[in-house]
């Protein structure tokens, strides 16, 4: 029974037949291949889902390819794990991999690389399946590398800008630097545990006795490198620079399924969180803050792309306060339903961007509700499930987790309910703010813009509507309860369990606080904005230059690495130590044959007098040793 | 002390005189006719000894034939020149330390108690006249004549080639 | 018959004789002419050898060196020439083109 093996080997096929016959077979090969492929890989989750209900709550199917290397009598085995955690996350990455997919026919239409592009998108579906179904935190790593690269390719999709090769570069590199702690913390874990099967470790940490490395040790470790790949805080700088790619790329990778490889890491090893407290708690904060922070920034946004990448930073570091908070089920929950509206937001954007022939300055459109409503409509559900509107699917998943931020019994506080909160507030406000601007004021547009603009093609427009009905309607599912066997809730302190339902209210006036205060301030269109913008000047350009974190890793780390690297490394090291040994030692041979070769100089009775010498030394030789 | 025995010391102190003379003479015609006396002495030395045909051989080939050459070379050459007039290099003091020891060395692994002596052949000793000396000669060691031979061709040979290449050059 | 240590010592000091004469003068033919003698005090030291094991290989050997020497000077004479006329001067401190 190969059938993980073959969901996961379905997106490589895609990827070789795209990028070695896509160039030469035309675009319907290409469009049937890059789509189908992820259809068929969807059609077989869902047979394997269906495997698995019957086999029961916390059972998994186990599938071993092959051995990849083994030593003496252990080794480590490509093998395939699927449980419940594992079926969400492949269920969401094969579906709504295949609505992009079947999207970007539309907005890849006319570009020069289309083949390169799908086999680029199946490349990454590959290594994002093999990221979550791996049952090694080795397999799993080699999924999370490649996704980092397939990321790399398609930010610099466009490579010939050098501003967008650039960001792509910026990625890469941000991530690297994310997964040397990854690396540290599985060394840790094979050193103490002497296995990297995922469940093996969950029930190493669980088990009677405690292993040979610090849980909490491991665990911030391991965050690191989440905090790279789910662009947390340090190692958020990526993110924005990211969409420079298509925009189906930022909705795909940057959106529903990339920048969630860290959020199903902390999740799926949940048995060292549980026994982490210090580490859980640096996560919750750190995710808090970065949602704090980031929505701060998304205020005063002025590209439609930026707003929702920010805005993404923002609802991952939410995903990461439940993580922190021991709500394991909670978070991916809300990976669950950020997966639909973001998504649906992104691609709308992206059909905004289409309809106006390229512009993505919201100071520059407006007005667009009748003229591209579809469009329109989808973007307003998926706003609404974002800010937390009821009983669309963002509501439940954000109620849920502010809830245990306050009241969970593994870290919960009231300072970061407060914190979450407020950015839920800040969500809500510049969401409503983008939708004004994008689509209901008055037109900003320019002339040649406002004749251009035409509702997107049935592929990109059916999407937008699929993903907008699971926005609306995802929350229904309870899927921290289908995941309860597997991560269990954090215990709830008592004292406040009676006022659960009035956090609720409270979180549903600030939604609605959020849109007031964003349909009263932008109805007329930025006149409000700018006289706040003037009101606050520095503030305003803190916001704007997002907090100089960028200036200040340039100052810090670029420019002393840099200088390293080339006064010493480079002028010390190479040029002086090892270019001089080189040189030197050429000079040396140089100089002492040129002095050896004195002693040939043309004359015989010197060759003679030599020779001479050597006899009479073998004559007293032979004399001494008879 | 016998007449043969004072006549062998005698051409052998000549020789070495001879031996002296061409190192210390400065025209090399009186360096030649050194050499020459030497190496009548030494046939004198040889005849003494009994070994008539090495001492024949000695005067008719060495002296008849090479230093003939040799004269005549340096008849035909204009020897005023550098070395005329000085007539050692600059190894004089190390070549003569080194001549020396290689004497000295020589000397004591010849003379030195407890040198393994010479064994005398066994058999009937050989007569050194001309006629027995050569039906020996040419019953045991023809191979060697014959060999002897092929080398004066390649003499012959080379001689000739040299004086081709001189004539070439000079155009 | 004389005594066989005498004749080797004057064989000896004949070579030596002509080793430093080859090493010392700078005259070409005086130097060759030096390589006669060194051959000379050979010739005697194997005479003296075939005398005392009264054996004739010591003789015959004689005889090959005579061809040899002969051969030599043949050859030799005609090299010191032409070197001669390169240089226009039969010294051999001068003889110095294959100095490297």
């Amino acid at each position: 029974m190969n059938l993980l093996t073959v969901i996961v080997l379905l997106p490589l096929a895609g990827f070789l037949l795209n990028g070695l016959l896509g160039g030469r077979l035309g675009r319907t090969f290409v469009s049937v291949v890059g789509c189908g492929l992820p259809i068929l890989a969807f059609l077989a989750t869902i047979k394997a889902v269906t495997i698995l209900q019957t086999a029961g709550p916390d059972a998994a199917l186990l599938e071993v390819a092959y051995r990849w290397a083994s030593f003496g009598d252990q080794g480590f085995d490509v093998a395939f794990y699927f449980d419940r955690l594992t079926a969400v996350m492949t269920l969401i990455i094969t579906g709504v991999g295949s609505l992009i997919h079947v999207y970007s026919t539309g907005y890849m239409k006319d570009d020069p690389g289309y083949a390169r592009y799908f086999a680029y998108l199946n490349l990454f579906l590959f290594f994002m399946l093999t990221l979550v179904l791996g049952r090694s935190l080795l397999v799993c790593f080699v999924g999370w590398e490649g996704v980092g690269l397939a990321s790399y390719l398609l930010i610099g999709f466009w490579f010939e800008d050098p501003a967008k090769a650039a960001a792509g570069k910026k990625a890469f590199i941000t991530n690297r630097v994310g997964d040397a702690g990854f690396l540290l913390g599985l060394f840790l874990l094979y050193w103490a545990l002497g296995t990297l099967n995922m469940d093996e470790i969950n029930a190493a940490f669980a088990g009677p006795v405690a292993p040979a490395v610090s849980a909490s040790l491991v665990g911030l470790l391991l965050f690191i490198g989440a905090t790279g790949k789910s662009a947390q805080i340090p190692l958020h700088v990526w993110l924005p620079d990211a969409m420079a790619g298509p925009t189906p790329v930022s909705a795909l990778i940057h959106a529903a399924t990339m920048v969630t490889a860290g959020v199903y890491l902390v999740a799926r090893l949940h048995g060292i969180y549980e026994h982490a407290p210090e580490a859980s708690q640096i996560v919750a904060v750190i995710g808090v803050l970065t949602a704090f922070f980031a929505a701060t920034i998304a205020l005063v946004q002025t590209d439609i792309k930026k707003v929702l990448a920010y805005s993404t930073v923002s609802q991952l570091g939410l995903m990461f306060l439940a993580l922190g908070v021991g709500a394991y089920g909670v978070a991916v929950f809300h990976v669950y339903t950020h997966a639909f509206f973001k998504a649906c937001l992104f691609l709308g954007a992206g059909s905004v961007i289409h309809a106006l022939g390229g512009e993505q300055d919201i100071r520059r459109m407006g007005g667009l509700w009748r003229r591209i409503p579809i469009t329109f409509g989808t973007f307003a559900v998926a706003t609404a499930a974002i800010a937390g509107i009821p009983p669309l699917a963002g509501f439940f998943s954000k109620d849920e987790i502010l809830w245990f931020a306050l009241a969970s019994e593994h870290g919960g506080s009231p300072f970061l309910w407060v914190l979450g909160s407020t950015a839920s507030l800040l969500t809500s406000f510049y969401m409503f703010r983008l939708l004004w601007l994008t689509f209901l004021t008055p037109s900003r547009m320019s002339h040649d813009t406002e004749h251009h603009v035409h509702e997107s093609p049935f592929s990109m427009t059916g999407v937008l509507v699929v993903l907008a009905l699971l926005s609306a309607i995802g929350g229904f599912f309870q899927l921290p309860h289908f995941l309860e066997p597997l991560l269990p809730m954090p215990a709830v302190s008592e004292s406040l369990e009676h006022y659960e339902h009035s956090f609720v209210f409270v979180a549903v006036a600030v939604a609605f606080l959020g849109l007031a205060t964003a349909a009263f301030m932008y109805r007329g269109g930025l006149a409000r904005g700018e006289a706040l913008a003037a009101r606050f000047p520095r503030l305003h350009r803190l916001l704007d230059g997002k907090y100089y974190v960028d200036e200040l890793y340039q100052a810090v780390l670029y420019r002393p690495l840099h200088w390293l690297s080339d006064r010493v490394f480079l002028g010390l090291g190479d040029r002086l130590l090892i270019d001089g040994s080189l040189h030197g030692l050429a000079a040396i041979t140089r100089r002492a044959s040129g002095r050896l070769s004195r002693i040939e100089n043309g004359q015989l009775q010197w060759y003679v007098a030599m020779a001479v010498i050597g006899v009479v030394g073998c004559l007293v030789w032979v004399w001494r040793n008879g | 002390m016998t007449i043969d025995q004072l006549l062998v010391y005698f051409f052998g102190a000549c020789a070495l005189l001879g031996g002296v003379l061409m190192l210390v003479a400065r025209h090399p015609m009186r360096v030649a006719l050194a050499l020459i006396s030497c190496m009548l002495s030494l046939a004198g030395i040889y005849a003494m000894l009994g070994v008539h045909v090495v001492a024949v051989f000695q005067v008719l080939i060495y002296v008849g034939a090479v230093m003939v050459f040799m004269v005549y070379v340096i008849m035909l050459l204009d020897v005023r020149d550098p070395s005329f007039l000085r007539r050692y290099g600059h190894l004089l003091v190390p070549a003569v330390v080194l001549g020396a020891l290689l004497a000295g060395a020589l000397g004591v692994s010849a003379i030195r108690v407890g040198a393994p002596a010479i064994q005398p052949g066994t058999g009937p000793a050989p007569s050194y006249l001309v006629q027995p000396f050569s039906v020996e000669f040419l019953r045991e060691y023809w191979l060697h004549f014959e060999l002897t031979s092929v080398l004066l061709v390649a003499a012959v040979v080379a001689a000739i080639a040299i004086i081709r290449s001189g004539r070439r050059s000079d155009g | 018959m004389a005594d066989t240590q005498l004749l080797l010592g004057l064989s000896f000091a004949l070579f030596a004789l002509g080793l430093v004469g080859v090493m010392v003068r700078r005259n070409a033919l005086v130097m060759l002419m030096c390589m006669e003698l060194m051959l000379n005090a050979v010739i005697l030291a194997l005479v003296t050898f075939s005398l005392e094991t009264a054996t004739l290989s010591g003789a015959v050997l004689v005889f090959l060196i005579f061809v040899v020497a002969a051969a030599e000077i043949a050859i030799a004479i005609p090299i010191v020439l032409q070197l001669s006329r390169q240089r226009s001067s039969l010294d051999v401190e001068g003889y110095d083109r294959l100095k490297g």
